[in-house]
């Protein structure tokens, strides 16, 4: 039976599928148009650098614990996971604010928080299927598979903090990928290198500690930092570093004047 | 394209439909004062309403003032829209667009402010139940689909019936390609994607930035259509357009912004009518034109006259003036008038005006 809404349109198309939440169609979409081919191709690179490390350690004379701390100090923590998040956390909303189709998200009854929160979940999932497998992968390869349930812990929690670090950065500066970059070069791994203050907040540093203090007894131990939490304590850490860059993402999504792709 | 009935039962707008406003598509124009730019519009005449401002108004812009570093947007711009089609006309850089962008609380004036609904577009939330908008810009998430484009809209603004989506779809006739990804499309089509993302949350306010682009001659016809079946509706449909033509023929009443200030209101007739100290021309045609142009020559109210033929071009400063003598002039010169009308009554021709 025919009828007509407001809009005078006539009723002839199928009911369709069920409409999904406001949230659950944030992560939807963080998922299909955050994330085109281009990205994942973004996202997959480091997580094959990964393997590649865990490789690299596996042939390193030296005990497979002592080879892979270093590996996963320098490589995997110092560099697989920064970049990886850096794809993503910049994809899921900085890039689309760039590129000018945020208004469609900002242009709705949603409140900030929801929208950040979908988007930094979106991301989220995105790293828990790519990366985190990835340094999984990455520590059994070097030959320390009882660090593995450590260092997934590790890569989620870091991961999760630093998807919100750039989602973050993605809402509050244009350059969002150079000042992503100069924050985990310059500010973590040069400052927080020698600065206990920075490491403590650093996703770099305490995800390192995460798989430190994890996995103390299988090689873990000689990555541990003093001045730093480790093990749970830096995953609290991580979680609180989350949800503060998440808090001033929205804060800053708040006072965004989005703007066109023309403009 | 779909067409797009008249409801049958038109189910009622978020406030109770007001009668056609000035603006109000397919009402009859109103008699609104409109004033020239440069200088500023003086206070408007006791007794008459201006036509920058309608009496039901769903989005009130006070005084704005918008600026980008040392770039003026939009100067002291006050206006209203209400229920109905109103078209937003200006050259490029005109400040149309940031207008645009303010009402729907995409940015917020420097100074003066926007109220929709009475509310502050840029900080309430819930005054985006009721905005839409359709941007000019390219900019759509070219890895959706046009069903997912406007399945997410619709999701966003917690849309209930799931049928719509394919509804609104329908109506810009995008249904049959609705799974296509949007960056397979051409601009018109983008443009009624966009479109039918901004159906599908049924607004009350519904803001279209220059919607023509791009679209066929045939999908213009259906949009127009469209457009005047949502303002009789009650919605209040804001459109800009550079086609001018096309707003003429969408909306009764049009707000003129050049430079970013107020350039005039009301519906084009009147704003031309405004212009009093330029020139009109007026074409006259009668089997006794000779005799006609040699009454009119003598006449205060006419500038100049040209005769070809049986037709009789008739040159004026004054042109409600001029009207009262024609049929005088007419008369004494016992000519036949089988048309008169004005040459340069077009939307082009006051915008030229307005320019100058």
């Amino acid at each position: 039976m025919s009828r007509s809404t407001a809009l005078g349109v006539p009723v002839t198309a199928p009911a369709g599928r069920r409409l999904s939440t406001p949230f659950t169609a944030l992560v939807g979409y963080t998922l299909r148009a955050c994330l085109p081919i281009r990205r994942w191709f973004g996202v997959l690179l480091p997580c094959a650098g990964a393997l590649l490390f865990g490789w690299l350690s596996a042939s390193d004379s030296r005990s497979a614990e002592a080879a892979f701390g270093d590996v996963a100090e320098i490589g995997l923590f110092g560099l697989v996971l920064p970049l990886t998040c850096l794809v993503i956390g910049d994809a899921v909303l900085g890039a689309d604010i760039r590129a000018g189709t945020f208004p469609l998200t900002w242009l709705s009854p949603v409140g900030f928080g929801t929208i950040v929160a979908g988007r930094w979940l979106g991301g989220w999932i995105v790293a828990l299927v790519s990366l985190v497998p990835a340094l999984v992968l990455a520590t059994v390869v070097a030959g320390v598979p009882e660090g593995a349930g450590a260092m997934a812990i590790a890569g989620a929690a870091g991961s999760a903090a630093y998807i919100g670090l750039f989602v973050m950065i993605g809402a509050a500066v244009r350059r969002a990928a150079v000042w992503s970059l100069a924050v985990v070069f310059l500010g973590e791994r040069l400052l927080g290198g020698v600065l206990s203050g920075i490491a403590q907040i650093s996703p770099m540093w305490e995800s390192q500690q995460v798989y430190a203090g994890l996995a103390d007894d299988h090689g873990g131990g000689l990555l541990l930092r003093t001045g730093t939490p480790n093990g749970w304590s830096a995953v609290v850490r991580l979680a609180i570093v989350a949800v503060v860059t998440l808090a001033v993402a929205s804060w800053r999504v708040r006072h965004l004047k989005p703007t066109g792709g023309d403009e | 394209m779909a067409a797009v009935p008249e409801p049958t039962t038109p189910e009622p707008p978020a406030a109770p439909p007001p009668p056609p406003a000035a603006g109000a598509s397919g009402a009859a124009p109103t008699t609104g004062r409109a004033e020239a730019w440069p200088p500023p519009p003086p206070p408007p005449p006791s007794g008459r309403p201006d036509p920058a401002f309608v009496a039901d108004a769903t989005v009130a812009v006070r005084g704005a003032s918008v600026w980008f570093g040392q770039k003026v947007a939009l100067t002291d711009l006050s206006c209203s829209f209400g229920p109905g089609v109103t078209g937003l006309l200006g050259p490029n850089g005109a400040g149309k667009t940031t207008l645009m962008r303010a009402i729907v609380g995409l940015l917020r004036p420097n100074e003066g402010d926007v109220a929709v609904l009475e509310r502050d577009p840029h900080t309430d939330r819930g005054v985006q139940r009721s905005i839409a908008l359709v941007p000019e810009d390219e900019a759509v998430p070219a890895a959706l689909s046009a069903r997912e484009l406007v399945r997410y809209t619709a999701a966003l603004h917690r849309v209930r019936d799931r049928s719509l989506p394919d509804r609104c779809l329908d109506t810009v006739g995008l249904v049959d390609v609705a799974d296509r990804k949007v960056r397979g499309f051409s601009k018109g089509m983008r443009q009624r994607a966009k479109i039918a993302a901004a159906l599908v949350t049924e607004p009350r306010i519904l803001v279209l930035d220059e919607p023509l682009n791009g679209a066929d001659p045939m999908q213009r016809v259906a949009l127009i259509d469209l457009f005047q079946t949502l303002g009789r509706q009650g919605r209040t449909v804001i459109v800009s357009s550079h086609v001018l033509h096309e707003v003429e023929r969408l909306a009764g009443r049009q707000i003129v912004i050049i430079r970013g200030r107020l350039a005039a209101a009301g519906d084009h007739r009147a704003i031309r009518d405004a212009l009093a100290d330029r020139p009109r021309s007026v074409l006259v045609r009668t089997p006794e034109a000779r005799r006609l142009a040699g009454h009119l020559v003598g006449m205060d109210a006419v500038r100049g006259v040209t005769v070809d033929g049986n037709t009789v071009v008739v040159s004026s400063p004054r042109a409600g003036e001029l009207a009262e003598l024609l049929p005088v002039a007419a008369r004494q010169a016992g000519a036949r008038l089988r048309e008169v009308r004005p040459l340069d009554d077009s939307l082009e021709s006051v915008f030229r005006e307005l320019l100058r």
